[in-house]
């Protein structure tokens, strides 16, 4: 039990309750959703501030909306309820979304919530690196007021977030491409139940006479303290008729954009090679489901 | 700073005293003495914690007890008994799917969600199915053959 200074478990059932909490503790209370990630903070000792827990799942922010213009993904929503969803079969733009979520093991899934998930700022998860590929917008809450930011603003350093004390994460939002786009996803792993070595996303926008209107292209895994955004590799692809050749051109400035480590999984020099092995496969991956 | 709460563990109502940070791993076994489930890593490494939370598997180290709370909690001990095993025990002790069994409690809860969302899974989804659990004896292949006995496949 590494919780040594906890004095409080809260489980509001309103949000003004979690306001309370937050109140009386600042900093030092806690919020707690699927907690797949606060478990393994707990057991390396780094939770050794926290006075109260917040357990969220009453509040009842989980589910998914499929509008016309897009989803809006509750926040407490799981990684199996997600999984659920027609459109994930379907829908070519979202299949970034639903090749990450092949990877997680069946426990996680059932447990691990999309708000949580992006809230931990983890630049070794998958569903970020997917999310940020679709340019998920999120509506967050705090004591009532409400804010709107783009997921890459809610990064801001490693296991950092922007969110203020109490701010919860209420929905991820993506917005439905108006004309043909495809996305995918892909990760390096060690083994089947371990953190991306690397990993890639890719989405790509066709006008009508079939060159690239828009690119995202997204990287994780130990590229960055966060998960990173190659704009360089997105400009080869813009206003271009998508070949194999340039997906690999674009593949190749990967290396400009991130920052590979070097740990125990893997060395800096193998991250940087294989973000642009994954980040080419990712991308004839995406084209693919647009033909 | 204990405090009291009530659990539903396999059917029966348990009202307990537990640290606010307990895991329901901890409590599972060493308050309810359900030992069936096992403590292997402690940190969502190895499946061998793996419970049912309201139908669906879950790592029990991974959960504090709080917040499992109003939720239905079904252990190994809830499957089935030494004279009535449920078909997934019945066919790993058939198969030979166990050594030192250290991981099989885990390892047959996991099968168990994995046969109900999936009657008859192909060999590759039951190998994607358990991956969130460790076997360190077996080399997995009599764990597959077995869960493709409970499916009938
Ligand atoms: C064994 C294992 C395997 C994994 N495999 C994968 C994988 O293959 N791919 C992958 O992408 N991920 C993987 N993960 C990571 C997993 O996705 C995250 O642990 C999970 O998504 C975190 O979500 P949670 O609901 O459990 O969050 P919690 O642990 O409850 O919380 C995480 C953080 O977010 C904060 N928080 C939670 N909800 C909110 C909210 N609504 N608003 C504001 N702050 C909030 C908490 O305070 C905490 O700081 C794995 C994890 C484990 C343990
Ligand atoms: S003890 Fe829970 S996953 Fe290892
Ligand atoms: S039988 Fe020993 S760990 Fe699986």
């Amino acid at each position: 039990m590494a919780l040594v200074k906890l004095k409080e478990f809260c489980i509001p059932d309103k949000p003004e309750q979690v306001d309370a909490c937050v109140a009386k503790y600042g900093e030092n209370a806690l919020i707690l959703a699927g907690g797949s990630f606060i478990h393994g903070l707990e057991a390396r000792g780094l939770l050794s501030e926290v006075e109260a827990l917040v357990d969220i799942r009453k509040l009842g922010f989980a589910g998914v909306t499929a509008a016309a213009g897009g989803l809006h993904i509750g926040a407490m929503t799981t990684f199996a309820q997600l999984e659920q969803l027609p459109e994930l079969g379907s829908a070519p733009w979202l299949g970034a979304l639903k090749d990450a979520l092949t990877y997680p093991p069946m426990q996680i899934k059932n447990a691990a919530t999309v708000g949580g998930c992006l809230a931990a700022a983890c630049p070794f998860f998958d569903i970020p690196t997917a999310l940020l590929a679709l340019d998920c917008k999120l509506s967050t809450n705090k004591a009532g007021a409400k804010r709107e930011m783009n997921l890459a603003d809610l990064f801001s350093g490693l296991f950092e977030n922007s969110l203020e004390p109490g701010e919860l994460i209420i929905e991820a939002k993506l917005a439905k491409p108006a004309g043909r786009a495809a996305s995918a996803f892909i990760k390096l792993e060690g083994t089947a139940n371990d953190l991306a070595i690397v990993n890639a996303a890719a989405y790509i926008a066709l006008d009508g006479s079939g060159q690239c209107q828009e690119a995202r292209i997204t990287l994780g895994g130990g590229v960055g303290d966060n998960v990173v955004r190659s704009s360089s590799a997105e400009q080869v692809l813009l206003g271009q008729k998508l070949t194999e050749e340039l997906l690999q051109r674009a593949a190749d400035a990967v290396g400009q954009d991130i920052q590979p480590m070097a740990d125990h999984r893997a060395s800096a020099a193998y991250r940087l090679a294989m973000a642009k092995v994954f980040t080419k496969r990712a991308l004839s991956l995406a084209l693919s489901r647009l033909n | 700073m204990k405090q009291l709460i009530a659990l539903e563990v396999n059917g029966d109502m348990h009202e307990i005293a537990v640290e606010a940070d307990a895991t329901l791993l901890s409590v599972l076994r060493d308050n309810l003495g359900l030992i069936g489930t096992k403590r292997g890593c402690d940190s969502g490494g190895c499946g061998c914690c793996t419970v049912h939370i309201d139908g669906k598997a879950m790592y029990s180290c991974m959960m504090y007890a709080l917040s499992a709370q109003g939720r239905k909690i079904t252990t190994i001990e809830g499957l089935g008994s030494a004279e009535k095993l449920d078909p997934v025990q019945d066919a790993f002790v058939k198969e030979g799917a166990v050594q030192c069994g250290y991981c099989t409690c885990g390892m047959i809860m996991t099968a168990k969600q994995l046969l109900h969302d999936n009657p008859h899974p192909v060999e590759e989804a039951i190998r994607h199915g358990i991956a969130g659990n460790l076997c360190r004896c077996t080399g997995y292949h009599k764990i597959v053959e077995a869960i493709k006995t409970a499916a009938g496949n």
